[in-house]
Parts: structure tokens; sequence; C-alpha cells
């Protein structure tokens, strides 16, 4: 295979594995020059105590514990980043420590260029804005799919405009992240399967993106080789700390491989899904995830291939199509198998609504990495396939 | 050395292919639906044009302007020639910096598959001004 002209790759955060490796984080803030913390999270997560194994884990460091924002939503807001903010700047913090899911990680994010740069967080939508490095910041993971903590971008939902609204820049990054599969064997069945989906898509996009370069592909590779051995066991065993450690690891992983060589069109298509009828990131990605990749299966027949081997499909002995389409059935015979949907009509999509969720994914960024240049009108054909 | 001379140079080259696409039918009626008001920002030569998409008929100005934008776009004057030579990827540029969009990125990424076919025609332009050596650089 040819190798790209040129391209980068870009991993910030210094990453730390193991069961109960949160209780490193004293020695990481404190090495991170941070001496006042400041936790960002949610309620769930601070009820199950999961806040407070942070604390203990602060305790003794020299670096004090000024603060827990818990008021992150689902899905972050404007001014739920801006109210973060002012509390700890208020508190007097000089070191952030997310802990949860994306949505908490993309407001830390936001909260940190507030606290760092100042200003309003609106000046800061785009690409490429911010300039210099922010304040430390330790990211911990709570779920097994986003990949937020390795990730540049935040999403966050602007109410007044009712926009989502992108944040990039390299700055944003983490310094450290934190996997500790212990935090992850509270998370639900039905999460987990979803956010393992998104993570399995994450490294399947990954793959056939136009932007793919040779370290992108070996994590992604090693990512799908970990979900398909160790998804289903997550989300029926839910107590099993080895394939949840798989788990995060291949989340972690698909995360930097996206992060550098970008998505495709099973992400541009379930963007809209979640924007117009709340329909979650990784049950959205699961179900699209297979007609994405039939998509793009003229283009890219040989990386498919490879996708059905690391998935643990036998494919000596088949040609490359036969082969990805035997990936392709490997794909649904997972998702069924974590108990998720597979049509669009089962999460709340109503048919009159394809026409507009295909014209929104021709605005998303993740289209233009996707190997299968799609229309709005081939979108729509998929949308209704899916329905 | 700068591809373009002068502000002038540029405002006629790069202003030139913002011209035809503001002309074009396929192009203004998605820049019309889309609003916005884009400024480009360039350097190396320093100087601004700004495409107005908030109005009908679809403004353009070359050097600096009244109207606010919703996006701003900075780049160096030779990143944008490259980029209407069709030789820049969008999202390398903004992941390595050679690209700034302050604004909303989707509104911008959706109006891209109605621009490429402009590639086509900035060689095009530039012959016409008789600067055919730009073409290859
Ligand atoms: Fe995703």
């Amino acid at each position: 295979m040819a190798l790209p002209q040129l391209f980068e790759f870009h991993v910030r955060p210094r990453i730390l594995y193991g069961p109960r490796s949160v209780r490193e984080i004293g020695f990481e803030a404190n090495k991170l020059g941070g001496t006042r913390a400041f936790i960002v999270t949610d309620k769930m997560l601070r009820q199950v105590g999961l806040a407070q194994r942070v604390a203990d884990g602060l305790a003794g460091s020299g670096v004090t514990l000024v603060g827990i924002f818990d008021d992150v939503p689902p899905n972050s807001e404007v001014k739920v980043v801006e109210a973060g903010a002012a509390y700890a700047r208020e508190a007097g913090c000089d070191l952030l420590i997310a802990l949860g899911g994306g949505s908490v990680m993309d407001t830390a994010k936001g909260m940190n260029v507030l606290l760092s740069e100042g200003g309003s967080l609106l000046d800061y939508e785009g690409a490429g804005l911010l300039t210099r490095p922010l304040k430390p910041f330790i990211a911990i993971p709570t779920t097994a799919g986003t990949g937020s903590e390795v990730t540049i971008a935040a999403v966050i939902r602007d109410e007044a405009q009712g926009l989502k609204l992108e944040f990039n820049s390299p700055f944003m990054m983490p310094d450290v992240a934190i996997l500790d599969p212990e935090l992850t064997l509270s998370l639900p069945p039905g999460l987990t399967a979803a956010t393992g989906m998104d993570a399995l898509t994450h490294a399947i996009e990954t793959l056939v993106s136009t932007g793919t370069q040779p370290l992108s592909d070996a994590l992604a590779i090693g990512a799908i080789k970990l979900i398909a051995a160790n998804l289903r066991q997550a989300v029926q065993h839910g107590d099993d700390l080895e394939a949840r450690g798989a788990m995060l690891l291949a989340s972690n992983m698909a995360g930097i491989a996206f992060s550098n060589a970008m998505l495709g069109i099973v992400h541009a298509m379930a963007h809209p899904c979640g924007g117009r009828y709340g329909v979650p990131h990784g049950v959205a990605n699961s179900i699209l995830l297979p007609y994405g990749m039939a998509y793009n299966l003229p283009t890219c027949a040989p990386r498919l291939a490879e996708v059905a081997a690391a998935l643990g499909v036998e494919t000596r002995g088949l040609d490359d199509e036969t082969a990805a389409l035997a990936g392709i059935a490997a794909v649904r015979q997972l998702a069924a198998d974590c108990g998720l949907p597979a049509r669009l009509s089962e999460v709340g999509v109503p048919h009159e609504g394809l026409a507009q969720l295909a014209a929104d994914s021709q605005g998303d960024a993740m289209m233009m990495t996707n190997p299968n240049p799609a229309g709005e009108e081939d979108v729509l054909a998929l949308y209704e396939r899916a329905f | 050395m700068p591809v373009f001379k002068d502000a002038e140079q540029l405002y006629d080259c790069i202003g030139g292919v913002l011209d035809y696409l503001r002309t074009d039918e396929t192009v203004s009626v998605a820049f019309r639906k889309s609003g916005l008001v884009i400024r480009f920002k360039y350097s190396d030569p320093d100087s601004e044009i700004t495409l107005d998409g908030s109005q009908d008929p679809i403004t353009l100005t070359c050097g600096p302007c009244d109207r606010a934008p919703t996006v701003d776009m900075t780049m160096s004057a030779d990143t944008a020639h490259q980029f209407w030579l069709g030789k820049v990827n969008l999202v390398a540029a903004l992941t390595r910096g050679a690209m700034k969009a302050k604004g909303p990125i989707p509104a911008i990424m959706k109006l891209l598959p109605v621009i490429t076919p402009a590639y086509k025609k900035y060689p095009d332009i530039l012959r016409e001004k008789g600067l055919d050596n730009l073409i290859n650089v």
C-alpha cells in the first residue's frame, strides 16, 4: 500500500492504565504542577462514590481538592460550561480533573478554555483558535466508547441558538488520561453495549477514512480485536474486570486512531439522529454501521476484509468482497448479541424525518473523509434501508 | 517568496474565483441559504475579502468591510492559492493550523461540496489574467 504523502500523528495525554490506577491521581496532579484541583463530573457518578475515589486518590499528595462541579447533563450546554468555569475560578482551581463520559469530558475541555483564556465560550467556536497550553488537565473516563480523553474536539450545545457548537484545538486535549476499569464496572449493559459499538465504529471508520495512515491503522485494528473478543462479555457480565479493561483500552486506542485519521459516513449519519431525535450516539452508530460499510465496500473491499479478519471472521480463501460482507454480518451479529436495536424505526426516528436527516448529514465534517462520496440522495437511500 | 506580489493581485485572482462563485447559480443558492458572512483574512500580502450571503444579491468586498462576519477564515495568501488549485485538504489544514476558522464549522463544511467545482475554474482565471506562471506554484 502506498504511504500517504504527508501525515501527522498527535497523541498528547500520557496514558496510565490499571485497576485502581485512580489512586495515582495525586502523584499525577502533583507532577503536572497542580496544587488546587477541581473535579468535573455528574450527579450519578458522584452518588455512586466515584468522585470520592478521586478525592481519596488526591489525599496526602499535597494537591488540595477545592471543589466538585456535578451539574453536567447527558449533553453538555454552553451555560453549563460557563457556570462550571465560574465555580472553578471562584474556587481558585489550577488543575482540572474530568471524571465521566463524553459530555463531562467536553464540559471540562470547554471550562479549561475559559479558565485559562477568559472571555466567552462562543469566542472559541471553530478550529485552531487556541495558541498556547491551557491549565493542566487530567481525564478519567467512566464509559468505554467516546475516546474523548484523547481527542482534540468538544461538542457543546448552545440552547440560545438551538445549535451544537464545535470546538477543535490540540490544546484542549488532556495532559494525562487515567484508565481505571474499576470505574466502569457500574456502567449498565445497555450503555456498555452502545458505547462499545461507538468505539467499534471509530475503529472501522478510521481504517477506511481518506485520512488513513499507518499509525492510526495499527491502533484501529488492535481496538477491533479487543472489542470483538470482549464486548459481549462486558455487556453480559459487567463485573468481569478483564473484559471491562479491554473495552476501556479499545475505546482509548480507537479514540487516538480517529482523532488522527478522522471518521466517515456512519458518524455523519449518526450525528443528525442524535441532534433531531435524541438517539443515543452509540445506538445510532450501531444501527448505521453495517449500512455505511456496505456503501463504502466498492471503494475499500481489501480494507473491510482486514476489518473482518480483526473481528475474528475466518477469511482464508475468501476474496476481499466476500470477506468484507462476512465482516458486515459479524458487526450485525455483535450488535444483536449485545441487545442493541437494528432499525431506526425502533429508536424514535419518524419516517417523515429521514429527508431532513439526509440534508443535515451533508454539513457534517466527517463526511469529508468518507472514502465513497455520498450526496443527499445516497444518504437518504441508506436511511431508508436502515429504517 | 509569496505567490502574489501585492494585495491588488490577490484581489484580482482570489477575488476573481470568489466572484465566479458568487454568480454561479448552484453556489449562490446554497450560500444564500446558509446566510453566512464569510471574511477571509490573508497574510503575505495582508488583505481581506468578505463574501456576504446574508443579502440578495450576494456581495463581494475586496478590502475592509463593515459587515460583521459570522465566519472568519484566516490563512496565508499562499494557502488560499493552493486551496483554489485543489491542493489543500481543508480538514488537515484546520488541524495543522494552516487555516484557522472562527465560527460554525458545520456551516462551512456544508458549502464545501458546492464550491469544489471552482477548483477547475481557478486556473482558467489565472490564465485569463496572463498569470499562467502561478498555476504550478
Ligand atoms: Fe463516535
